[in-house]
This record gives structure tokens, sequence and C-alpha cells, in this order.
């Protein structure tokens, strides 16, 4: 019966079928029906931190990892990914593709923060969840903006979700204004955050890490005072925690870096990595994407299944081994970052003898690898990024006291890094500028490979005077007038007839 | 009902009507007659003729020499003898045993009959542009789809193809990049609409009939601005019921391979290119002299590979019917290893008249595979074929104690993956069954008055399988686990049409009037899952352990139109014809869904004004055409107009790491997006000169693209450029003129046909976006910067490149390029390339681009010829392009000498201070002044003359052929892509990429899978 009625139906179709033109897309939630429960925001949220440990276009995940540490003069980056090798080796052009997918990353997580911001007022929950939820936009928003300006300097700055296609044309605003936006945002943020979570919502931003950024943002434009004000919420004076917070360093500098100790007690804020959901750590934003990153096979050596992209300068294995320990030993940290040829040596369950130097190398990357692996198994480690540990807490907090004047209050601080890596107490008496001089080289051995060096040197201006004195391939092409920036991308430039290019680009 | 319909049931619903079928082609023995049909005014034998006896089933046509053999039943019959252009004879048999007939020349009938949409119409009657191609024209033996044999031989009509693999398509242009998105002209088979038609076979084809100018193409309204191809099938002939048998073997091999560095050579340019940067050299490169020669990987991925192909088919028809039934199997090796294609056809088609009732239908369908090569591996080389030529050749293919058993790249190199493990060690299959079912109804309702109802449904199911081997692969691939992905999707099309038709000639007058509804709709889904850690040998899913994943998702959309046709001509010397239409679609939202697309069109034959007579001696045919018509375009993706919410943008969270499930808009919708327009003017000329052994035809068209649907890229700041809005973003022109002769000659014995196409097409882009808009493309390396730009006042796609001059010879010479004595190129030494600071800013960036030349031709052509002698024949056809430019990508990785892979031969020549006279810069790994970058030194001229394709045949003579019983026996040999004439240094000039038109010229050496030349012999056999 229904062989007749199909066709009898479609003959009908000269009056009904027109109601087909009306079509509904499958694969998607429409607008009308979102932004209106609570779970709704959520997920917004979800697809918002997600940006963070994009495989291409976020922060924290290889190619920003690669991006953060490949400029250092304590890192350099192998000749395999060309757009890579250029920024590592200061040859890189606007059209350099890595800098472009973080700028891309950063405007990502922005447009979405905006879109919390602007439909969480109207959906239905309370109003205190409503605070809190703009909070943790505004965090969000401030750490993108944060890593904009580090990064590119003057900026647009983007606040609200575009309405017509004018929007989209938005000019650069200075640096300073960035840095507005970046501490007006944080300072909501830091009002309107919880101190923590339930188990189950653990490794979203609190207002520990909104306090912490804060101080970090007041930092890196030389306002000791107010950055000290706000490190001072987090720590005491002798580096021990504040109420309403418990963050306090691990007894082992090395736990930071591994699985099993992820969302510790000296975690501020981190990226949150997990082979969860699909199995393709490549796939995009869709169901089949692993949310693990690939960074620690990228850096695992060839021996071990892995494309030895990045390696330690030398002159930061000469680095780690300034200062030995009370007994006598290589600091911890030396231990725990990088792996070298010292007796029983192990990476990856292959004696450190066995491996065959590549570019006269001394030692390889060891942090954030699964080196006690046989290899980096199916490419996807678990590992999360900390993106801000209480050590860098209580460096910045010294060096802001330290940039006061103050260099005796500094001791405390600097002693429980010092402590914590079994190195005996500074001797007493330090000028502020010998006081600066410890505190950079407790970030450069304390933060190796956590995406801080290049930045911390540009903030010190010496950037040029410790890349040039590195063994770092291509310093010989560092300008210091042009890389302290990296150009606002050829794409952008292309698209956007209202933005300008930074100087000397 | 039709979606329940499986592929089975149709194979099985076909097989049953061939059964039905089957008593026509038996006929019973009794006396034969014989004889010789000729050309009354000239003498000649005909071949073809229909001899049928009248009343009956029973008939043959003629053979080559114009004979015929028929058995008779009965000895009062009449024989009825037709010919397309021949007045039709009917002589009583009256118990002759042979009966020689010369025809008549029918001049009015000389006509061709071209398909014009809902409808056929005599060449005379047509007031579009419009090409035709018949079964005769297609040699298509060694081209495996019908598109690829239309290669330079319709004018206004460029034909690229889409790749040399196996069982690929090809890129059909009609009359220029109108849009910058969708390029590709509508398919209609036997009244349907298709996406494209490579999965028929080439003998199945009657006709191919292409509408190029929107009067036109009018009719077939929204998918119509680029164009219409017509495809026809063949059917049966009342009263001629025959049997054909075609059968060819042939082999393929590879044109050109890239001339590569061998092992010591390329340690060689290796050890110079670290040494000039002062970095240790790698340590597979030392002492190049004991290397050898090494690994050649070209060798190593390619083969003759051999191709086959069978068709078999029966047709013919009686008094009130006629059928054509069809099958056909081809069998395509890959010249890559491990790649090939097969396809199997079946058609039915029949018709069937009762009283004022015709009932007919179409039924095709095919079941191809495809072995494809791997996509790449990750890394940087790309696939097998782009792998290849780089590959080092110090590496081996092979390791023994490699799980998976390939050797591979190891040590500080890129990570190219070794070519021939790829092909090996991933299998990659991909399956489409197509059935297309076509069913019309036509009543006669009165005199002059028809009514139609046809019914069309596609389903196109697709099945994609790809199962990877665990493997080591040198030290830079390594993959633990066998992985296994299968999707399966399926595409549905429904088509439902209603015409009615009113013919009435007055007196001198004659009108054609036509209204129409059309409705269509188009569903598709998805489904796919994959898994790993198969054990070995066991290929399914369910032995998967890990990495589980699975997927789906489905698309739907709707056109609704009405249309209406009105075709009046006066004395067969005036012809006007007028088409309005209104078409709906689901693709915009509800106050643009509809648009309004009118045209108008005439043509004036002067050959049939009385002072005419004179000249037609010389003049025989003179025709002139005028046409405007406006047509509407929405190709471009569904759902646009309104913002959604994406799913799966997924994140981590909590303690124990769980996944959190995300969700947000990720892109922009246009509310008010709307139709794009397409305007096309075109004056054409029907010519025939000498009695129409010359003919000529021409056009020139001016055809304006207006509101142009395009994604224009927004900036990346919007933080959603990863999938910009679709907009109606500018204006794109293209004015063209084409020509094709053809000029055909009997003498004696001898009889030939010449025929020539011509095409010249002027793209530009009148506005764009915000005006200042350029939109960037053609990325010709994994790394590179673009190449082409897409902006008002150049060609779509044109290349925007920074321009080179020279090599700088002296420090002195990098000094002087200064401005103020500041140096232009800072980081250059002497062997660098100097660049041009275009804008003068005394540094080089992409602000130094500037138009350097046009991916399209400024001239494309084809000509070729038919030559019959006694049993001989002969085909070639040549055919070509002229002035386009070609960037070649592949090129700029091979001789880039900045990467750790293989280099081009020509490196070898590189610029030392003892060898300056050279274009290639010194070796230098680190490639500080960046030689290697996107520029002017990669681009390239395109023309190229191609000859396409020699077919010479034999065919048996009737005394054998007698003696066999067979109508027909011809052997060929056939030769497809001889040679090719071309300054261009890639593997082809005829570029193997699909995509997108911003990419046109660009050669993207990753992906490109060579053409192939290849060779075969055949027969056509015929009872």
């Amino acid at each position: 019966m229904k062989k007749v009625i199909y066709p009898l139906m479609l003959m009908l179709c000269l009056t009904s079928c027109s109601e087909d033109l009306e079509q509904v897309n499958p694969n998607v939630v429409t607008q009308e029906n979102f932004w209106q429960t609570e779970n709704d925001i959520l997920s917004g949220f979800a697809a918002t931190y997600k940006v963070l440990r994009d495989v291409n276009n976020g922060y924290w995940g290889v190619r920003g990892v690669e991006l953060t540490n490949g400029r250092g003069d304590d890192f350099f980056i192998r000749n395999d990914v060309s757009d890579l090798y250029q920024l590592s080796t200061f040859t890189n052009t606007p059209t350099t593709g890595t800098p472009s997918s973080m700028f891309t990353g950063f405007y990502t997580a922005i447009f979405r923060t905006n879109q919390i911001i602007e439909n969480t007022p109207d959906a239905d929950i309370s109003e205190d969840l409503k605070t809190q939820f703009i909070a943790e936009a505004k965090f969000l928003r401030a750490l993108n903006y944060f890593h904009l300006a580090i990064n590119f300097g003057s900026v647009s700055i983007i606040t609200t979700v575009p309405q017509t296609r004018e929007d989209y044309f938005i000019a650069k605003s200075s640096e300073e204004e960035v840095w507005v936006q970046v501490e007006e945002d944080l300072k909501a943020a830091v009002a309107g955050l919880p101190v923590s979570y339930p188990s189950e919502w653990v490794g979203r931003a609190t207002k520990g890490a909104a306090i912490g950024y804060l101080g970090k943002a007041y930092l890196y434009q030389q306002k000791w005072a107010m950055a000290e004000e706000q490190f001072a919420q987090l720590a005491g004076v002798a580096g021990e925690s504040v109420a309403p917070f418990n963050y306090d360093l691990l007894a082992d500098y090395g736990d930071n870096f591994i699985a099993g100790n992820d969302n510790n007690q000296e975690s501020l804020f981190e990226i949150q990595n997990q082979n969860v959901g699909g199995t393709e750590p490549w796939a995009g934003e869709n169901a089949n994407e692993s949310q693990g990153v690939t960074t620690a096979q990228e850096f695992a050596p060839t021996e071990a299944g892995g494309w030895f992209e990045a390696f330690p300068t030398n002159k930061m294995f000469e680095a780690f081994q300034q200062e030995k320990t009370v007994s006598g030993d290589f600091d911890p940290r030396m231990y725990a970052s990088i792996v070298w040829d010292y007796p029983e040596a192990m990476y990856y369950n292959i004696p450190f003898s066995d491996y065959t130097s590549v570019f006269g190398e001394k030692s390889r990357i060891r942090k954030y690898q699964n080196w006690w692996q046989d290899d980096e198994g199916i490419w996807i480690s678990e590992i999360n990024e900390k993106a801000l540990r209480y050590a860098d807490v209580l460096l910045m907090y010294a060096e802001a006291i330290t940039m006061q004047g103050r260099a005796a209050e500094a001791y405390p601080l600097v002693n429980r890094i010092r402590n914590r890596a079994d190195l005996a107490d500074l001797p007493l008496g330090y000028s502020q500028d010998e006081m600066m001089a410890e505190i950079r080289h407790q970030r450069m051995v304390e933060f190796f490979r956590e995406g801080l060096r290049f930045y911390d040197l540009k903030r010190w201006g010496l950037l040029e005077q410790e890349i040039t004195n590195s063994d770092k391939t291509g310093r010989e092409y560092f300008d210091p007038a042009k890389h302290d920036y990296f150009p606002i991308p050829q794409d952008e430039i292309n698209t956007n007839p209202e933005i300008e290019q930074n100087p000397n680009w | 009902m039709f979606r329940k319909l499986l592929f089975t049931d149709m194979l099985k619903m076909t097989c049953s009507l061939l059964f039905l079928l089957s008593p026509v082609l038996i006929f019973s023995q009794s006396n034969t007659i014989m004889g010789t049909v000729s050309q009354k005014s000239t003498g000649t034998p005909l071949p073809g003729v229909n001899v049928i006896v009248k009343g009956t089933s029973t008939g043959t046509t003629t053979d080559f020499d114009g004979h015929y053999t028929l058995d008779v039943s009965s000895s009062s019959a009449i024989l009825q003898f037709s010919y397309v252009g021949f007045k039709t004879q009917e002589i009583p048999i009256n118990g002759q045993q042979q009966i020689d007939v010369s025809l008549e020349d029918d001049t009015a009938s000389l006509d061709e009959v071209v398909v014009v949409g809902y409808g056929t119409q005599s060449r005379e009657e047509v007031t579009g542009a419009l090409s035709s191609i018949k079964a005769d024209d297609i040699v298509t033996e060694g081209s495996s789809t019908v598109e690829r044999s239309l290669q330079g031989k319709v004018a206004g009509v460029q034909v690229e193809s889409a790749g040399g693999n196996p069982g690929s398509g090809v890129r059909i242009l009609i009359r220029g990049t109108g849009s910058l998105g969708n390029n590709n002209p509508l398919y209609i088979v036997d009244g349907v609409q298709v996406d494209n038609i490579n999965n028929l076979a080439p003998t199945d084809i009657a006709s191919m009939d292409i509408l190029k100018d929107a009067s036109a193409a009018a009719i077939y309204g929204s998918r119509a601005a680029n164009g219409v191809v017509l495809i026809t099938t063949k059917s049966g002939k009342s009263g001629v019921n025959k049997i054909d048998f075609n059968a060819y073997y042939g082999v393929q091999k590879i044109t050109t391979k890239l001339d590569v560095l061998n092992a010591s050579e390329w340690a060689t340019v290796s050890n110079a290119a670290h040494n000039n940067a002062g970095l240790s050299t790698l340590d597979i490169a030392q002492n190049p002299s004991s290397l050898g020669a090494g690994t050649n990987w070209q060798d190593a991925i390619y083969e003759v590979a051999p191709m086959q192909s069978y068709n078999l088919s029966a047709s013919g028809g009686g008094d009130n019917y006629t059928y054509s039934l069809s099958g056909g199997y081809l069998d395509q090796d890959g010249i890559v290893k491990e790649t090939g294609y097969d396809r199997s056809n079946l058609r039915l088609k029949s018709t069937l008249t009762k009283g004022i009732f015709t009932i007919g239908e179409t039924v095709i369908l095919s079941s191809e595979n495809w072995s494809n090569m791997a996509d790449g591996w990750g890394g940087q080389g790309g696939n097998p074929v782009g792998s290849a030529p780089k590959m080092i050749p110090v590496f081996d293919i092979y390791n023994p104690d490699a799980v998976g058993g390939y050797g591979g790249a190891y040590g500080p190199v890129v990570n190219v993956a070794n070519p021939v493990a790829q092909l090996n060690l991933e299998t990659s299959e991909y399956n489409s069954k197509k059935a297309i079912l076509n069913a019309f109804a036509e009543v006669s309702i009165l005199d002059g008055l028809e009514y139609k109802l046809n019914v069309g449904y596609t389903n196109t199911t697709g099945y994609t399988y790809t199962y990877t081997y665990p493997y080591e692969v040198g030290t830079l691939f390594t993959n633990a686990d066998a992985d296994l992905y299968e999707s399966r999707t399926e595409t549905q099309y429904s088509l439902l049409e209603h015409t009615l038709t009113y013919d009435k000639t007055f007196g001198k007058s004659k009108v054609r009037a036509l209204v129409g509804y059309t409705y269509q709709n188009t569903k598709y889904r998805s489904l796919s899952g994959s898994k790993s850690g198969m054990p070995e040998g066991v290929e399914v899913l369910d032995a998967g352990t890990t990495n589980v994943a699975a997927g789906s998702n489905a698309w739907e959309n709707a056109l609704i139109s009405y249309f209406g046709r009105l075709i009046y001509s006066y004395d067969d010397r005036y012809v006007v014809t007028g088409i309005i239409r209104r078409d709906g679609s689901s693709r915009f939202g509800s106050d643009n869904r509809y648009g309004n697309f009118p045209s108008i069109a005439f043509a004036w034959n002067a050959s049939n004004e009385d002072f005419f007579e004179s000249i037609s001696p010389v003049l025989s045919d003179a025709k002139l055409r005028l046409s405007y018509g406006v047509l509407g375009n929405q190709e471009f993706a569904d759902y646009r107009y309104s913002p959604a919410i994406n799913l799966n943008a997924n994140y981590v969270v909590g303690q124990d790491q769980h996944l959190w499930p995300g969700a947000i808009q990720t892109a922009f919708a246009t509310p008010n997006i709307k139709w794009e327009t397409s305007k096309t003017f075109n004056v054409g000329t029907d010519l025939g000169f000498l009695n129409r052994k010359l003919r000529v035809i021409a056009d020139y068209f001016i055809k304006k693209n207006t509101d142009i649907i395009l994604q224009v890229p927004i900036p990346q700041s919007t933080g959603a450029s990863g999938d910009s809005p679709y907009i109606n973003a500018g204006e794109i022109t293209n004015k063209g003129f084409e020509v094709s002769l053809t000029y055909g000659d009997v003498a004696g014995d001898f009889t030939y046909d010449i025929s020539g196409s011509f095409s010249m097409v002027d793209n530009k882009v009148g506005k764009l976006g915000t005006g200042s808009q350029q939109i960037f493309g053609g990325q010709p390396t994994h790394h590179g910067a673009s190449a082409t730009v897409t902006q008002a006042g150049l060609p779509v796609g044109a290349f925007y490149l920074i321009e080179t001059d020279g090599i700088f010879n002296s420090q002195e010479e990098v000094n002087t390029h200064s401005v103020n004595g500041d140096l232009i190129q800072p980081n250059a030494a002497p062997g660098d390339i100097r660049f041009v600071d275009y804008n003068n800013d005394g540094q080089i960036d992409q602000n130094d681009r500037q138009y350097l030349g046009s991916p399209t031709p400024d001239f494309s052509f084809g000509f070729g010829g038919n030559f019959t002698w006694k049993g001989f024949d002969m085909n070639l056809y040549f055919q070509g392009t002229s002035g386009n430019k070609i960037y070649n990508g592949l090129r700029q990785d091979l001789e880039g000498m900045n990467l750790e892979y293989n280099y081009a031969k020509s490196t070898l020549n590189a610029w030392t201070p003892e060898n300056t006279n050279t274009s290639i810069p010194r070796a230098i790994i680190n490639d500080p002044n960046q030689n290697s970058q996107t520029s002017d030194r990669f681009l390239e001229d395109g023309s190229y003359l191609r000859f396409k394709t020699l077919q010479i045949g034999y065919t048996l003579s009737d005394d054998i052929l007698e003696t066999l019983s067979i109508a027909k026996l011809r052997f060929y040999v056939s030769a497809d892509n001889i040679f090719t004439i071309t300054g261009y240094k890639g593997y082809n000039p005829d570029l193997g990429r699909s995509g997108s038109v911003l990419d046109r010229g660009v050669d993207f050496g990753h992906i490109a899978y060579p053409l192939s030349r290849t060779i075969l012999g055949g027969l056509q056999l015929s009872f």
C-alpha cells in the first residue's frame, strides 16, 4: 500500500512541499534554545577552557609550549617544522604559522568568553551564580589578553559579541590599554570567584588563581607595590599559606610534572589533559578529539618513537650545575627537568649513555615527559600543564619586594624555593642587584620548559644580552627592535583593514 | 517506497526485465535478403542505415560498405530503409533476393537534433549557446570516464584533470570561473540531476549536450548558472534488435618522473648547505662518495599498470516499445602501486506506448571500488606521491627487523614517511554504489497538448574502510596498534516534476509552450566508527580494544521551482524563446528564499530568407543568435542563515579528570544572505559553407555574476575566523569568445572530417567585499605563504608574489641593495636571492607582493580529425592551453635546500663563488635570506600542447563477416596522453588539483597523482 501512497504524496507536493524549504540543522543546537540553563553556560565554559590546550591554537597545546619556550636562551627547536624553527631562530615573519595560530586561539577564547558574559544575565539561574559565571569568564578573558599583551603588545580589545559585519573590524589599542583590560577583568574575577570547587569541578578558575594572575599582571608592568599586595593575599612573609587559601610547595619538586599529581597543592591554575572523549589528538573540535596532548611525543627522543623537536641549550645545562645541593649532588630540579649522562641515567628505559647526541647537545628534556615508560605510547600525554605554580608566586613576591628596595625581606621566600631544592640558605647581606640576580637564576632553573624564560628576560631588559651569550642556534638573527614581540599575523593584516602592523615588522 | 529499494532488489528487478524482453532477441529463420544502400547524390555506400521489415521488430543496419543481410519470413513483406538526413524509402520484397537502394538527401531533416532540456529541438530552432557531442565523437577507449574524453573538444568548456589516480574525475569549467564557490556544471542524466558522471560507462552514452548561456540553461534554473551538461543514454530503436560487445585491454605508465638527487649527490648538497650555515653536517651524509645511488623512491612506488574494460549491450524495440540494456565492467590498476579502481555498471532504459500514454524509465546501477593510497601519515611528506621525491635516498625501503617490515627516515631530518611503507601498511578502500532511477508517464491530452510526470530518485551509498597495520617505519613513524576506521554515508535525492507542453503550428507560425513545477530534495546521513588494537588478521571493529570512537551527521536541503517557456517561430526564419522561472531554496532565510529569473533569446535563420538563394552554394547556412538571461546560484553550505551552537568543543574537569562536554557558537551567520545571480549576454552564429562541408559555430559572451556567495575571510580577532560567514561579496565578469569548426568530405574511398575548437575567456573580479578586500589562497607547500590573491581588478586566483631579481654575486651587490644606507636584505650573503622591494619600504615582506600572472589561459584549444579509408579508420586529437601560469609548489620544496629532505637535481648547480652563472641560489640549510620563500622564483609558464588521443581501427569486410554471421567487427589500438610539449617542470601542466578555484593554478606537489600514458587494444562486435 505504501508503494502507491508515496508517489501520490509526491504528486500532492505541488501545494504542500514548500514547507520543506524550512530546514533546521540537525547537527547543532539552535541559538534561541541555548544560554538558558546552568548547564548551557557550563558547556560554554568547557568550550572556552578547551582552547587553552587546543593542538594548534592552544597556549598550552603542543604548538603553544613550543612557541613560549622556543625563543628562550634555554631552549632550541630543530629544523623540522619550519614555522617553529623560524621562530626559534628569529627568522620568523608575519606569515609564520605558529604565532598566527596562537593569535587565533587567544581571540577564539575571547569571543567565547564574551558570549558567556553577554548571555549569562538572561539565563534562568540565581543571581549569585550569574556573578560567579561572569567572574570566571572574565578570568579567562584576562588570561588571553595577558598572553596577547606579552606576545604581541598592542592589539585590538574586543569585549562584546559582534552584531553586524562592521563589528568584525576593530583597530588596535595600546599595550597599556590592554593591560588595563587585563587588570579590570582580573579584579572582577577576584571578587566573584570561589576559593575552591567541589571535587567534580576541580580544574576551573579559582579566586586564588585570579589573585595570582593579577599580581603577575602588575609585576609584568613593574607595578611592584600593587603586585606585592596581591601576592601577600596568597603567601605570608615566610612563604607560608594564607587563609582561606591553602597553597604550598610540594615536598618533591619533580612531583609537579607527573600525571598522578595533577591538581595538587602547589597549583593555582593548570590545564587539564586526559585521554578522554575521542581518540584523535589532532581531530579539532569534534567528538573524535582526545583531550590529551602530543607535546611529550614531539619532544621524546627518536629512540622512543618521538620527534625530538626541542632540546635544552648547553647554556641551560650549565645553569643547572651552577650550584650543588648541601649534600654535594646536582640540584634535584636538574634531575627532574633534564636528563644527561650521569651514572645510571635512564631515559625511556634506555641508559642515557646509549643515546647519541644529535646536535652536540649535552642533555634532553625530562620535565613533562613520560620518560619512565618505554615510549610515549599512543602519543597522547595526560600530564596537566601547570599554568601558575605557588613557586612562581613566591618568586614573583620576592621580586616585587626586592624591587622596592627591601631585598632583606625577600630572603625567606627565596630560601623556601632553595630549601626544597636542597640548597643552603642564602648568605645574608645581599644588595638589591644581588638578590635580583639570585631570583633570576632561580627562575631560570625552577621554570625550565614552563614557558616563562623569554618573557622574564624581556621584562628584565636582558633578552639581547642573554640570547647573544647563549649557544642558541639563530642567536645572530635576534633583533631587539623586532623580536620583543611577534608581528601581527599576516592573515589578520589581510582581513582587518583597521589593524596596523607592529613597529619594525 | 524508493528508500526501501536496495541495490540487490534493483539488480533482481532489472534481471527479470531482461528475461521478459529476451524473446524479442530471437528471430525465426527463413529466406535471406541482401543488398547495398547508397547515397543517391554521390553514389557512396551508406553505413548504419536502418533496414526493417515494416510492421515487425525484425531489422538490421547496413555495415560500413552499405551492405545488409536480413532474414525475412514472408516474401510479401515491405522493407523500410531509414537514415537520419535521408528520406525514408519503402520497398516491397516481392520475392526478390537482392534489393539495392539509393536514398535521397532530405535537406529539411539534415539538421541535427539537440537536447535542450524538457525536450529536443532541431539546431535550426536553437536560440541559445549550446554544444553537442554524439556517441561517435566520444572516443573514450583509454579514458575510464566520460568527462575525460571531452578534454579540448568543446569550445568554451575547459576540462582539467582532477588527478591521475584511477577512477578520478575531472574539473569542468564552462565559460570560465564565474563564481568563487562551486563552479561545477549541473549534470542531468536522462532527466535526473546527478553530482558527477564518473560512474557512467562511456559506451552507454548516446549524446552530451552542453548548455552554455543563460537562455539555454535557464530551464534548469538555480543550479544551472555554471552551465548544464545533459547526458542522454542510448535508447533502443524500433525494429533494430542488436547486441553489441566492446572490450579493451591496455597498460598505463607514468609520463614524467621528477629529477631528484641520488644518495651521494644528496649528501654533497646537504653537506654544503650545513657548512654554509656553519652547522655540523648530518651523520647520514658522511662520505658522500661511499653512498652510491641509494634508493630511487620514485621507481619504488610506480609501476606499469594494466586496465581492461568489457561492455555488453542489447537494444531494440517493436511497434510500441523500445529497450536498451547494457552491462559493463572496468578494472584499472593505478600507476602508483597498490592503487586501483574498478566499476560495474548495469543500465536499463525502455519506453512503452499504449494509446495516449507513454511510460518509460531509466535505471542505472553502478558499483565502484577505489583502492586509494594513504593520505599521508602526518609529518611533512604528504601522501606516497608527495613523499617519494622528498624521501632521502640514503634510507632503505625495507627493514626486516622493524614491526611491519619497512625501513624509513631516522636522525634529525624532516619527518617524511617511507612512501612504500605507506602504500603497504595502510589499506584505504572506498566503495560507492549508486542507483539512478527515473520513471516518467506522458499523456497526450489533446492534439499538441501533453502532460508529463517525471519522478526521479538517486541513492548513493559510500563505504570507507581504512586499516592501518602496526608499524615502526624508521624512527619517526610508529603505530603501536592496528587501527580500523569504517564509515557509511547515504545520499538520497528525490525529484518530482510536472510539465505540461503544448506544440502547435498555425500556418507559418509554430508555438511550443511549456509550464512546469519541480521539487527536489537531498538528504545525507553518515555513520562512522573506529577502534584500535585488533589482533593480526582480524579486520573488524568488534575485535578492537582501544581508541573507541563513533560519529554521525546529517544534512538536508530542498529546492522548489516554477517555470515556463515559450518558443515561437515564424516561417523557420525567426525564433524567439522566453523563459521565466521562480526558484525557492532552503539555504536562504524566509525573506530571501525565492528568486525570479527571466531570459529571452532570439534567432534569425538568414539562410531561409529568399534573398539567400543566390549565395547558398557557398554559404549554405547562416543563423544569428542573441540571448540575455539571468540565473540564480545557491551553491553554498546549508543552514548558514541562522546562527548555531556547535557541539563537542570539549574539555576535561574534576579531580577524576572526566570529559566535560562543551558547546558554543563558533561561527557567525548571515541572516540576510540571498541568491547569487549570473547574467549572461550571448551573441552567436551558426554557419555552414560549401553545402555544409564546413560548419562553424561561434559565440561571444559576457557573463556577469553579482552578489557572489562567498566565505570572505574575517579577521582572526573575531575569534570565528575558522569558519567565516558566507556573504554576498561582489561581482565577477567573464567575457569570452569561442568557436568550433568542422570540415568533412568524402573523396572516393577516403572520408574525413577535421575539427577544432578555440576558446578565450577573460576573467576579472569587479568588486569584492569591502572594496579593498583581498582573499588569499593557493598555499603551495606544507608551510609556505599563499601564492594567489582574489581582489577587485584582477582575475580570480591571480598570482600575487614577491618578485625575484636574480642572485647576489658579491657582498658589494648585497650592500648596494639598500635604502638610505640600510640594507634591504640584511641577512643576505653572496649567492642569495635578490628580492624586489616593491613598496620601497626598505625591507622584504608580504607587502612586497605584486600581481605576476593569471592561472586562466589566454586561450585554450583542441583540434583533431577522423579519417576512414576502406576498412581502416583513424582518430587523433590534440589539445592545450596558452598563456596561463602555474605555481610549482613541489619545486619550491625540492629546490629550497632549507629542509632536511631530498632535493631536485638542479640543486647540484647551486651558486658557489666558483659557480655564479646559475639561477639556483647557494645551499644554506637555515636559509637566513628566505631564498625558499613563496616568490616568483617558482612561478612557471603553464602553456602546453598535448597529443591526447590516437586511435587506429580496422573493420572487417562483409564477406568475412557473413561467414561469421556477425554484423560488425572492429579492432583498434589506441593511445592516450601520447606526449605533451610544455616548459612546465612539474609532473603535468594540466594540474591534478581539485578544490577551491582560488588554488586553481597552484601545483601542490604534496598530493598530486601524476597522469599516465595509456596504450591499449580493443574490439567492438555487433550482431
